[in-house]
């Protein structure tokens, strides 16, 4: 019966982001927000191994206020109560301001048999939230996890690592990272959206976490945001024939530098 | 057999009255008891073409001295409403043959015109082939090619959405003798169906006017002799241009006959579905079809007076495009109205193949918004000062 | 005044756009060439809670209310109308139960309408000038323990594979407006579906007349009052007009977002399409209708679900779809020119779909005098 605490991230949906055309820059003045990919993954697994063997799934966030927007979205998806902190801190808070924050409200809640995290979020992708937690918080970690099983105490998680794969068990309290593939999130039937409104949701106060102040302070600052446009050659061959074009094409694109 | 409608019609002449009486029937007996299976199977309607033989009226615009029927432009229009009537997959066929015969009569010699038009009068279906997959409104950006190669030129690319193609026995293709120019570039050239390296490509599953054939044209090195050339290199597209003015009206025939069609099956219908005075089909429903018919009819003078231009030697191509945008845009509008206003039996009856047939009319034959470009253009040029009413010269 | 749905009801559109993208867009293309029934997306439609979305949570609905049930709509046809055609009349019929049944019949049928075991619909029109007049019209002749029928309901949604069907009948021959409400087993055999019906679109949602020869039903069919059909008729088709201009606003809105896209990509006269104001006057003037449509759509499922007086709003948005919805896909078609008629692309589908949802069938009042009569 094991208990799962699930650290999710509420993102921009990428897709509502338009890039300005004039200066590149992001307009997200539409963007919709939604649960990162992979954390509805980590949010499914473990759910899933929650109806199988009993236990709780409580889900934590940290975030600006739009946080609040999140919560019903995750109670229907399988925890049994949401943690939220929403602060403004969040909007520069990069990977170690993350990890400080989590941890904090990790200690405070109390032991987990297992912590999961996607492996890394829908927008900056840094791949670290897990393993700076399990540091912080003196915990093993693994990482790429493509399959999971509890059995008793024990954790048994297959890490997909590009070229192979790698069993790894672990006895007792771990932090985990999961991968896209591990499981299909199932769609939030009627019922779990409308009963998400009886479950619990609690502020934490990132003042009552006792963090010092620079443990608030991002060491990872972003210069700039810009959007990516492929930008189009528009080079159209009319040479004679098919033959000659060709040849053609593949001069330019020796010249672009690809053989 | 459908009940008699009352329509006003423009003034005919007793031998146009005589033809459009002809056409009923031709179209009575043969097009409209199978014009839904062909439909529905999307096969083309090669009957058809064998049973109008006798008539010779996919001749209609070959004139008389190379053996057609060298109908006036009213007649043709008043055949091809008939035909559109019946069923506008046919009426395009028959609509659409005309194109590539007119190319031909605009700039070929006496001698190309003989070798053309005694395919046709022979039975046979000509094809007009200038759309393709990057040149669609935009026909400067043709990539087909020509190249002059002795005496021949050798045809190099493909075609798209081309009407008949599957099933004609001559075309003309529009092809680029110099690239480098751009609409200056293009010629047209008469192309037999036997020509080597000539094949068909895929037939295309539409929305609407399903038994009609539209297809891809393949042109791998196909040589054809330089006396297939129709005028001069670089007159392709005034020849193309030219060709649409007098094919447009045409087309926008077999729209008003889709548009026709519609509003007499509504009336039909609501005459069966409210027989006796006590229930009357009430206002609202007989002011809407009143709406259809003025439209119509608004449609169809405005058809006849462009026509009658045409046969009196006037200038007609501003009032082309607006025959045929508003046409199109009527047939749409009604056939739309018609299976809203019908309600579930207007969208399980022919009603609604008129209007998944209609929504082509707006398309083919240059869109309408491309037409609105031309009309545009024509009204809003500095002219020279002439009151409202008097036509340029 | 809040026109954005609220938290909850934006959970449940976001899970009808997931479902939709995971069980509709598989199946678009095969259900439109096959006009095959969906009974496994149906299914999965019961087992997501959407059949019972709209019910109250005594019979055990979900109670979400009309705007979601409008949004959910919606989505679903964004993918693939037809399902939300079924989906839409079973509605009715399991609404129509739930809100005027006995105890008796609301537990015989309203689990397993929820539960998708059992397909429900509507057979209110009819061939004849209106419900009760006509050769054809369905009669109910009193007899011993019940009534007999006799006539034909015409392009019923869903015949076929409806196990009941919520029937409306002329109880009393010298009064075409004595109507009378009936549930009514499918497996009662002097009950015959017609032949089915060819549409031009929707396809995968059966239609087909449903001719009654003679059939017998007992005394407890009878679904709310003898001769107290009128408001059975007229409140549950104003709430199905609700769901079918959802479907319409549904495909609308797919039209315009897919002609849009096209617009960006095509290029003719050196330039994107979309950068030409033709093109932008057709993608606008749709993309406008589309919008109003909805939130008068919207407006009106709200009245619907305080519990105010709705039908003239209702009609006012099927009035407005009735004349401009089809428009919206004339355009869009519009937009992509000969590859906006070709069927190996989505829009003519929609073009076809669209045509159906905005039908003025019957009873033959047309929505503008119900929208007179409530502002006279």
């Amino acid at each position: 019966m094991p208990k799962c605490l699930v650290c999710y991230k509420w993102t921009l949906d990428e897709k509502d982001i338009k890039i300005k055309p004039e200066d590149l820059s992001l307009d997200v003045t539409r963007a919709k927000g939604k649960i990162s990919d992979f954390d509805r993954n980590a949010i499914e697994e473990a759910t899933l191994l929650v109806e199988h063997q009993g236990g709780a799934v409580d889900a934590l966030t940290y975030g600006t206020t739009a946080v609040k927007q999140s919560l019903k979205d995750v109670l229907s998806r399988g925890p049994g109560r949401v943690y939220w902190i929403g602060d403004n801190s969040a909007a520069k808070a990069d990977a170690y301001v993350t990890a400080n924050v989590l941890a904090a409200a990790i200690q405070k809640l109390g032991t987990y048999d297992l912590i999961l995290c996607g492996e890394g979020s829908s927008d900056s992708f840094n791949q670290q939230t897990a393993p700076r937690l399990a540091a912080l918080l003196g915990l093993p970690c693994v990482s790429f996890v493509l399959k999971l099983s509890v059995e008793g105490g024990t954790v048994k998680a297959t890490r997909g690592l590009g070229d192979c794969t790698e069993v790894a068990t672990v006895k007792g309290p771990v932090v985990l990272s999961v991968l896209g593939q591990i499981n299909h999130p199932r769609i939030p039937s009627l019922k779990q959206v409308l009963g998400a409104n009886k479950k619990p949701k609690q502020e934490i106060k990132i003042g009552d976490l006792g963090l010092a102040a620079d443990k608030l302070q991002p060491r990872a600052v972003p210069k700039f945001e810009r959007g990516f446009v492929t930008k189009r050659k528009n080079i159209i061959f009319k040479e004679a024939n098919a033959a000659a074009n060709v040849a053609k094409l593949e001069a330019g694109l020796a010249t672009e530098g690809l053989q | 057999m459908l009940a008699k409608v009352k329509r006003f019609m423009s003034i005919l002449t007793a031998e146009q009255q005589e033809i459009k009486k002809a056409t009923k029937e031709f179209v009575a007996k043969y097009v409209i008891p199978h014009a839904a299976e062909y439909d529905r199977t999307g096969e083309f309607h090669q009957y058809i073409v064998e049973a109008a033989k006798e008539s010779k009226i996919f001749s209609m615009c070959v004139p008389k001295q190379y053996g057609g029927l060298g109908y006036d432009a009213l007649t043709q229009a008043v055949v091809l409403e008939e035909w559109g009537y019946g069923c506008a997959a046919m009426g395009t066929t028959l609509g659409v043959s005309p194109m590539g015969q007119y190319s031909v009569l605009i700039a070929g010699t006496e001698e190309q015109q003989k070798r053309y038009f005694e395919r046709i009068v022979k039975g046979g279906l000509s094809s007009f082939a200038l759309t393709e997959p990057g040149a669609g409104s935009d026909v400067a950006a043709g990539r087909t090619t020509a190249v002059r190669s002795g005496d021949d030129y050798v045809l190099n690319g493909s075609k798209c959405f081309i009407t008949n193609g599957g099933y004609a026995s001559i075309y003309v293709i529009y092809a680029k003798t110099d690239p480098s120019k751009g609409a200056k570039g293009i010629s047209a050239f008469i192309v037999e169906r036997e020509r080597p390296g000539f094949t068909i490509g895929a037939a295309d599953h539409k929305l609407g006017v399903r038994s009609s054939n539209t297809v891809e044209l393949l042109l791998k090195d196909v040589h054809v002799p330089a006396a297939n050339l129709l005028g001069k290199e670089g007159d392709g597209m005034k020849i193309a241009m030219k060709t649409l003015e007098m094919s447009r009206p045409g087309i926008a025939a077999v729209a008003l006959g889709v548009a026709q069609r519609a509003l007499d099956e509504c009336v039909n219908h609501t005459r069966k579905r409210f027989p006796d005075r006590k229930f009357p089909p009430g206002q609202m429903l007989e002011f809407r079809l009143v709406d259809m018919q003025l439209q119509v009819e608004a449609a169809r003078e405005g058809l006849h007076y462009t026509m009658s231009l045409r046969d009196a030697g006037q200038p007609y191509s501003e009032e082309s495009a607006i025959a045929k945008t508003f046409c199109g845009d009527v047939a749409m509008a009604v056939t739309t109205q018609a299976v809203s206003l019908m309600g579930s039996y207007g969208y399980t009856s022919v009603i609604s193949k008129c209007m998944r047939d209609a929504k082509i009319m707006q398309i083919y034959e240059g869109t309408n918004q491309i037409q609105r470009l031309v009309i545009s253009r024509a009204l809003l040029s500095p002219a020279p000062s002439k009151p409202a009413g008097q036509k340029a010269a | 005044m809040n026109f954005q749905l609220n938290e909850d009801q934006q959970l449940i559109e976001q899970s009808a756009r997931d479902f939709a993208q995971e069980f509709l867009n598989p199946i678009i293309a095969r259900l439109d060439q096959t006009g095959e029934f969906p009974k496994e997306v149906v299914k999965e439609l019961a087992d997501h809670d959407f059949l019972g979305l709209h019910l109250p949570a005594d019979v055990g609905g979900a109670n979400a209310g009309w705007v979601s049930y409008v949004a959910v709509i919606e989505s679903l046809s964004r993918s693939c109308a037809a399902v939300a055609s079924i989906m839409n009349n079973h509605a009715m019929a399991s609404y129509a139960i739930s809100y005027w049944g006995s105890a008796a019949q609301r537990n015989r049928y309203v689990p397993a309408l929820i539960k998708g075991d059992l397909i429900g619909a509507l057979a209110i029109c009819e061939h004849g000038p209106a419900p009760g007049i006509g050769p054809d019209a369905l009669v109910a002749t009193k007899t011993e323990g019940g009534y007999v029928l006799k006539g034909t309901k015409a392009y019923v949604r869903n015949a076929g594979v409806a196990g009941v069907y919520v029937v409306s009948a002329v109880t009393d021959a010298h009064d075409p407006n004595a109507l009378t409400a009936f549930i009514v087993d499918s497996n009662v055999a002097a009950i015959k579906v017609g032949e089915p019906i060819t549409t031009m679109g929707l396809h995968g949602c059966p239609v087909a007349d449903l001719v009654f020869d003679n059939a017998t039903v007992p005394e407890a069919a009878i679904l709310g009052t003898v001769k107290g059909a009128g408001e059975i008729v007229r409140r549950t088709l104003a709430l199905a007009s609700l769901g079918e201009a959802a479907q319409t606003v549904g495909i609308g809105q797919a039209g315009v977002e897919h002609a849009a896209a096209y617009a960006k990509e095509r290029v003719q006269f050196g330039q994107p399409i979309g950068k030409f104001q033709a093109v932008q006057a057709l993608l606008a003037e749709s993309a406008t209708d589309c919008h109003l449509a909805r939130l008068g759509l919207r407006y009106a499922a709200q009245l619907a679900e305080d519990g105010q007086p709705f039908e003239a709003e209702a009609a006012m948005v099927k009035s407005f779809l009735a004349r401009l919805g089809s428009k919206i896909l004339v355009d869009t078609c519009q937009v992509e020119g000969g590859m906006g008629y070709s069927e190996a692309m989505p829009l003519p589908r929609m073009f076809r779909d669209i045509a159906g949802t905005t039908l003025l069938d019957a009873p033959a009042d047309f929505p503008e005098q119900l929208i007179a009569a409530s502002i006279a």
